[in-house]
């Protein structure tokens, strides 16, 4: 478990992804409802998704820094498995996130916001955290850099949760959006919180999370790839 | 004046710099383009149409992030690898600088109005005055490289200076209320009214296309000032830093 | 390029999906199969797992009749690896869903041919690479071989000098020695004789010994080495010296005296013999060489005044620290005269 433990040493050790991992998500806790009746939850845990998007990309940015410095070709003739260095790093990413997602909720259902099921929010939260963070894995594979990776990928965020109904509700889009909003795993996660606002059939619910699940096996298995420089 | 000739090749280098290209020329337009068809022809409360409303917000919250590639360039070449080459020319390297600065501002107007050609033909947005628009453009870009160029001046660690100005961009654009609405506090309503860049610009462009000529002037007269603070807070900085 | 057609495959799915807007369980289905390819693209799964393939067709038909067209997928995958027997399985799916449109069928027969072309184009490429391998490996061996060849001829050459150079010496030897025996034979029998026979036999034996006295001396030029060894050097090195006298003497058994430190002596006497040269007044040098069963001892003693002072130059200070690194010392003195001195250890064995 080294490799876990030093991802998680030097995640911590940043002082950047200490912002984004406390003072980001304690904002999210403190932001109001919105008048407009749209979004159903506040507006931090509609846009908490972002977040945990961004928080990802910012995360699994090492194992890009790791190829830049040339730590994987050390690693390669070092008597560890890729998929050993995978795993250990990628629990720890997780870790870190759900952790800072279950804090998220207790904090909310603290401050005394109407979750309507904390329980099922943190289920939802917890499944697009292993999404979130299988898809900038997937990203960074394609990237050599961390800059340019982490850039380009904010504006795919931006598009992602534009076009999968978290910035916008689902219904004020065209026929044709509405339709393509399906293949973003945002909109699963904005059909997800509509479904713990409104929903009433349990199996609706496993269903997104399945297909959440399965774009994270997905996406992971992509993202896998061994990439040495 | 041999400095800016190098306007030219500062501008090769930054036409071939793909990934800024990307990021403030097809992102927005996507941004542009799928916000354009969600909003359709809705109405706001107002009267003007919420797309118009949006889409010159998008445009002129793009600018306020133009001021980054000032800032990379001027760090590169007068605080990281190209520091010793520059400074081993006969060169004066405040002007270079300087030249920098007007390269940046050319580009990022460049991309400005390129944004507001393709939004006024494709989803015929009514931007008023085309020179007006242009006219807060340029300030608009103008004041974000400055601040840009004093968070560079001012802070020691570079990746700080990015930050800031990363900072000074989104929160300008939170201030202005576009991803959600802020909350009504007399001193965020001021804040907006008298001094965010993104609000001034915004309400210069409205007043002008709605017949508000003196307000727009206002406004505008408003951005100058903050250029010329901004200014003054270079030159201030800048004279401390500069190699 | 297969994985390129497969995820074609993939988006002509989703645009499907997207297009008919059937119910949403069935965007499972295209993302498991999609899934499935991205496994196949990054390992070879067994071809049982074709069945998944068929069983998600199976499982999804009933809620979206165009998953029918993931079975190009599995069409595929079964030629490309021969596995003929599942074609049934999709044969009764067809029949059993009813499932009877000419586009589906051609598009599961372009799958199928597209998966046999890939598999015999694959098998051909194979039969190129090992064929190209097998060359490399020849080609390799062949470079072996070559050198190996080279080398042996090489060995020969000095093989067959350093037995020439033997079988001459032992000729030599052999002639010589039989002229001496043959000389002593002479004599003996010389003794017994008188008169005219024996002014023949004394010719005889002057003779022979002539002759093998020549033969000897023509063998030693000719067949041993040239250059000193040993205690010749330091002899010869001291006899050369010019500038004073230089009376050498050596006692005990220079055998024992193992070859590298000759190579020790040899820079240290120089050395001394220089430094006389150079800085002294001497008329005279004294050099001893004595080799005990432990030690050997190398002294060289002049009666000089003027080096009262005892700076080393950097020779001395070489071979001092030469000679520590063998376990010995260089000492200098300059109470009488000058006189360095240079002792070596002996191993115990005597070596």
């Amino acid at each position: 478990m080294t490799i876990f433990i030093f991802a998680l040493k030097r995640i911590l050790r940043d002082k950047t992804n200490v912002l984004f991992l406390t003072l980001f998500p304690i904002a999210a806790i403190f932001l109001p409802l919105a008048q407009e009746g749209w979004p159903l939850l506040p507006l931090g845990y509609q846009y908490f998704g972002v977040l945990l998007l961004f928080v990802s990309i910012r995360l699994t940015g090492i194992m890009i820094e790791d190829r830049q410095k040339g730590v994987v070709k050390r690693l390669a003739a070092a008597p560890i498995s890729h998929f050993n260095y995978l795993w250990q790093n990628l629990l720890a990413f997780s870790v870190i996130m759900v952790i800072q997602t279950v804090i998220v909720i207790i904090g909310g259902h603290v401050y005394g916001h109407e979750l309507y099921g904390p329980w099922n929010l943190a289920i939802l939260y917890i499944v697009f955290t292993f999404t979130s963070i299988s898809i900038s894995l997937a990203w960074n594979s394609l990237y050599r850099s961390k800059e340019s990776s982490f850039l380009i990928f904010m504006a795919v965020i931006v598009l992602m949760a534009l076009l999968g109904g978290i910035l916008f509700p689902m219904e004020m889009m065209p026929e044709a959006f509405q339709r393509i909003a399906v293949i973003f795993p945002t909109y699963w996660l904005s059909e997800g919180i509509e479904w713990i606002v409104l929903g009433e059939d349990r199996g609706d619910f496993l269903f997104i999370n399945g297909v959440l699940l399965l774009y994270a096996l997905f996406f992971l298995i992509i993202g896998s790839i061994r990439r040495i420089s | 004046m041999k400095e800016l000739a190098t306007i030219r090749f500062i501008g090769i280098r930054m036409s071939r710099d793909f990934i800024t290209m990307l990021l403030l020329l097809v992102v927005p337009i996507i941004l542009i383009t799928v916000f354009s068809i969600i909003l359709g022809e809705a109405e706001g409360l107002t009267g003007t149409p919420i797309r118009d409303e949006t889409v010159v917000l998008l445009v002129l919250g793009f600018q306020l992030f133009g001021g980054a590639i000032t800032m990379n360039y001027v760090h590169q070449d007068l605080f990281a690898e190209r520091k010793d080459r520059l400074l081993s020319l006969p060169m004066n390297t405040r002007l270079y600088g300087f030249t920098i600065m007007l390269a940046g501002i050319v580009y990022s107007i460049v991309l400005g109005t390129i944004l507001i050609a393709y939004t006024a033909l494709i989803f015929d947005v009514n931007w008023g005055n085309f020179m007006w628009a242009l006219l807060v453009i340029t300030l608009m870009s103008s004041l974000s490289s400055i601040i840009c160029l004093v968070f560079t001046f001012s802070v020691n660690n570079f990746k700080i200076a990015e930050r800031l100005s990363e900072v000074y961009g989104v929160g300008m654009i939170l201030l202005a209320g576009m991803f959600f609405p802020m909350p009504d506090n007399a001193l965020i309503n001021m804040f907006n009214d008298y001094v965010n860049p993104l609000m001034l610009a915004y309400t210069t462009i409205d007043q002008v296309r709605s017949g508000g000529l003196s307000d727009g002037w206002l406004n505008a007269v408003l951005l100058s000032v903050l250029i010329i603070i901004a200014f003054g807070l270079l030159l201030l900085t800048g004279r401390r830093r500069m190699p | 390029m297969v994985n390129v057609w497969r995820f074609m495959n993939i988006v002509f799915l989703i645009a499907l999906w997207m297009y008919q807007d059937p119910p949403l369980v069935s965007f499972l289905f295209v993302i498991s199969l999609a899934i499935i390819v991205c496994l196949r693209w990054r390992f070879r799964l067994p071809s049982w797992m074709i069945i998944i393939d068929l069983l998600l067709c199976f499982l999804f038909i009933p809620f979206w009749s165009s998953s029918a067209y993931g079975l190009a997928l599995p069409v595929y995958e079964m030629m490309s690896r021969q596995k003929y027997r599942f074609l049934i399985i999709v044969i009764l799916l067809l029949t059993l869903f009813e499932l009877y449109s000419i586009v589906l069928l051609w598009l599961l027969f372009q799958a199928g041919v597209f998966g046999v072309w890939d598999a015999s184009s694959s098998k051909q490429r194979e039969r190129y690479i090992t064929e190209a391998d097998r060359e490399r490996h020849a080609r390799h061996a062949l470079e072996n071989v070559k050198e190996e060849l080279l080398q042996s001829s090489r060995k020969a050459a000095q093989l067959a000098e350093v037995s020439e150079r033997n079988r001459i010496a032992r000729d030599l030897h052999d002639h010589v020695g039989h002229d001496l025996t043959g000389a002593n034979l002479a004599l003996e029998a010389y003794e017994q004789l008188e008169g005219k026979e024996a002014e023949v036999m004394l010719n005889e034996v002057k003779l022979r010994v002539a002759r093998s006295t020549a033969m000897l001396r023509d063998t030693v030029h000719d067949m041993t080495p040239v250059a000193r060894i040993g205690v010749d050097v330091l002899e010869h090195i001291a006899k050369e010296f010019i500038h004073t006298p230089v009376s050498f003497q050596c006692s005990g058994d220079m055998q024992l005296v193992p070859a590298h430190y000759w190579g020790l002596l040899e820079p240290c006497l120089k050395e001394a013999l220089t430094n006389v040269a150079r800085h002294s007044d001497a008329t005279e040098v004294n050099v001893n060489l004595d080799v005990t069963m432990y030690l050997v001892r190398l002294s060289i003693q002049d009666n000089g005044t003027g080096s009262k002072h005892l700076g080393e130059g950097s020779g001395i200070r070489n071979l001092k620290v030469r000679a520590r690194a063998n376990g010995g010392s260089v000492t200098v003195n300059a109470v009488n005269g000058y006189q360095v001195v240079c002792v070596l250890p002996l191993e115990e064995d005597g070596r």
